[in-house]
């Protein structure tokens, strides 16, 4: 009998039934792995609104958006003239480097520059772009307040407190830190004068 | 007393149906063990006592702990609180949390013993490297438990932890995103994330039990190595004895000493001054304030620093993982025939200048960065890769001494 086993069909069975039992499995696994998905509420994209002029001068808030906290500061003109003089020492001066940093409203170049729609407020994702730590808000140029934490040409801005990223006034982060980019933006708009609508 | 067992009628029916005798012979009674067998040889009994222990406590804190980081009255989360109500309210609940946090730590202390123990005598060496891969692959499992059971509490320290490994994980090209979000759920750490880390918290110790008894199974099949990394002849009574009662009973003894440390610290010192718990978990989580200066618990400090000593943010990554994978292939890195450090002088220098390599590693972890640690940090990481490398030029230019006969 064994001489007339027909080995190339026997293998070809082999593969066959094989190959689909892999696939089966493979498909299986489906299911168990998008259980692990984000759930159907946890999706459904939340918006929220705040109303920025309840921010003083100079100050920082943060809020939570979808679960994740983001900062609103109210810059002053003097702290929007430190926005210039150190694009050398920027890695994405211009947010340009991925989607994440920039916004459809960025088309001038002052907006790239205050990446914000009211040049006075600025709203970002407050997670580190490195690992997600909250950056600490340390607006004052230079050492006088912050000691040997921050650089000795600090211009001011946020420094994450994790690995030694830095970020300035708005949020663009500075060469040397871990952190690859920019803080992100996330959708927003004025719904009124002072209100803004985020998501 | 085991004699006398195998000798009753019950043992003989038992026997006929599961062949008890033959594997009792053939694994302890009559297992041959090296006689040369030193001190270091008793980690692999202790780290299987601390695994038993981890489990039973972890099982018995699982009746009361609730994974869920919905808010309570008093401001806090659920399992924060279910957390504080094991420590004050559960009747000898701080025992049972105590020993399984302490137990985490000395978990490591002494599988990292038992690793140390295994390069400096060349165990990982052929017949042994499959022993060794389990064992990395033991080491990665204990990592992923360890992380999981960290972010229980919900504290500070487990929140933000959590976030950075989860982040970690998220900035793996291409796929980082799927996995980051498999991992926690959501778009950020939360709820979902406390639930499946419970689940898989409960899980990998599991996993742990059956790939412990497959580099048993192994290390059986070839048996032990010794301290003169020399290959015997296991029927000749001259180089091994029993391994029970021989064995056992110095492991027992071992383990007794080894409970007597453990419960000190659990009674005494649970906390280690933040080495064993880090004070900042006693700060609920806060997912709007990172703690001022976050670092993870000492066991896996040394990796930290590895991934803190590049400034492209995928460079640290990559040496990261590069760091634990090139465990996987020590084994073939080093050709050489000689197995134990001591008759391998240039070897035994570059190892125990790994031990100390990795204790740097792992101090620069643990503090916050300054310029001058950065610099060690990253020498410190030179060398780990370098020692590896090493090895691979090493049986060209080493002289090793001459190998004894016998033991
Ligand atoms: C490989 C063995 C294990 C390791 C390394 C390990 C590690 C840890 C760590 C580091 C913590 C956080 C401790 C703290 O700060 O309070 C923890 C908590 C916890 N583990 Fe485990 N664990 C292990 C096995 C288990 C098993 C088998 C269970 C059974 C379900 C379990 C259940 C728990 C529970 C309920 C908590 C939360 C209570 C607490 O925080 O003390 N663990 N584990
Ligand atoms: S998370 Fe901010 S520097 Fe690493």
């Amino acid at each position: 009998m064994t001489e007339q086993t027909d080995h190339s069909r026997r293998n070809f069975l082999y593969v066959a039934a094989g190959g689909l039992g892999a696939v089966a499995g493979g498909a299986a696994a489906i299911p168990f792995l998008g259980s692990m998905l984000p759930a159907a509420d946890t999706l459904a994209a939340a918006t929220t609104e705040f109303d920025v002029s309840t921010v003083v001068e100079g100050q920082l808030v943060v809020i939570v958006w979808q679960g994740k906290p983001v900062f609103i500061t109210n810059r002053s003109d003097e702290m929007l003239t430190r926005l210039d003089g150190h694009d050398d020492n920027l890695k994405d001066v211009n947010s340009e480097a991925i989607e994440a940093v920039q916004a459809e409203w960025m088309d001038t170049p002052e907006k790239r520059k205050t990446r914000s729609i009211n040049p006075r407020y600025l709203v970002v994702v407050a997670s580190c772009t490195h690992l997600g730590c909250i950056p600490l808000y340390k607006p004052s140029a230079g050492r006088a307040e912050w000691g040997d934490s921050v650089p000795s040409d600090w211009v001011g801005g946020w420094h994450c407190p994790c690995h030694g990223s830095f970020y300035d006034l708005s949020a663009r982060v500075i060469n040397g830190s871990p952190a690859p980019h920019n803080l992100h933006v996330m959708p927003y708009k004025f719904i009124s004068d002072s209100v803004v609508l985020i998501g | 007393m085991l004699e006398s067992m195998m000798k009753t009628k019950l043992f003989a029916w038992v026997d006929r149906r599961t062949g008890a005798e033959a594997i009792i012979k053939s694994q302890l009674t009559e297992y041959p063990a090296p006689k040369n067998l030193n001190w270091m040889w008793v980690f692999g009994a202790i780290a299987m006592t601390v695994l038993v222990l981890q489990i039973v406590t972890g099982i018995f804190l699982a009746m009361y702990y609730k994974p869920s980081a919905m808010e309570t009255l008093g401001g806090f989360s659920v399992a924060f609180d279910s957390v504080e109500r094991i420590m004050r309210d559960v009747n000898f609940g701080w025992l049972l949390r105590y020993t399984h946090a302490v137990g985490a730590s000395m978990f490591f202390l002494v599988v990292y013993i038992h690793m140390g123990r295994g390069m400096y005598y060349g165990s990982y060496k052929e017949p042994r490297e499959l022993i060794w891969i389990m064992g990395v692959v033991i080491l990665l499992i204990m990592q992923g438990a360890a992380f999981f059971g960290y972010l229980l509490p919900w504290g500070q320290m487990s929140f933000w932890g959590a976030t950075v490994i989860t982040n970690l994980f998220g900035a793996i090209p291409v796929l980082g995103d799927l996995i980051g979000q498999l991992l926690m759920g959501g778009f950020s750490v939360g709820d979902p994330t406390l639930n499946r880390f419970f689940s898989l918290h409960y899980l990998f110790p599991l996993l742990l039990v059956a790939i412990v008894a497959g580099h048993i199974h192994a290390l059986h099949t070839v048996h032990s190595n010794n301290p003169d990394g020399i290959d015997l002849d296991q029927s000749d009574p001259n180089n091994v004895v029993m391994f029970h009662p021989y064995v056992t009973m110095k492991d027992a003894f071992a383990v007794s000493l080894f409970m007597m440390l453990y419960m000190y610290i659990v009674f005494f010192n649970p906390q280690m001054g933040g080495y064993f718990i880090e004070v900042d978990n006693y700060v609920p989580a806060n997912n709007l304030q990172t703690p001022a200066h976050i670092a993870p618990v000492w066991y896996l400090t040394p990796w930290y620093t590895i991934l803190r000593s590049f400034e492209v943010k995928l460079v640290g990554i990559a040496a990261m993982g590069a760091s634990l994978a090139i465990l996987f292939v020590f084994p073939f890195l080093d050709r050489s025939k000689v197995r134990s450090a001591r008759y391998r002088p240039m070897y035994r220098g570059m190892v125990i200048l790994f031990f100390i390599d990795v204790i740097v590693l792992g101090y620069c972890g643990h503090t916050a960065t300054t310029e001058t640690l950065k610099v060690v940090g990253q020498i410190a990481t030179f060398y780990y890769f370098a020692f590896f490398i090493g090895l691979l030029f090493l049986p060209k230019i080493e002289k090793t001494k001459p190998l004894p006969e016998g033991v």
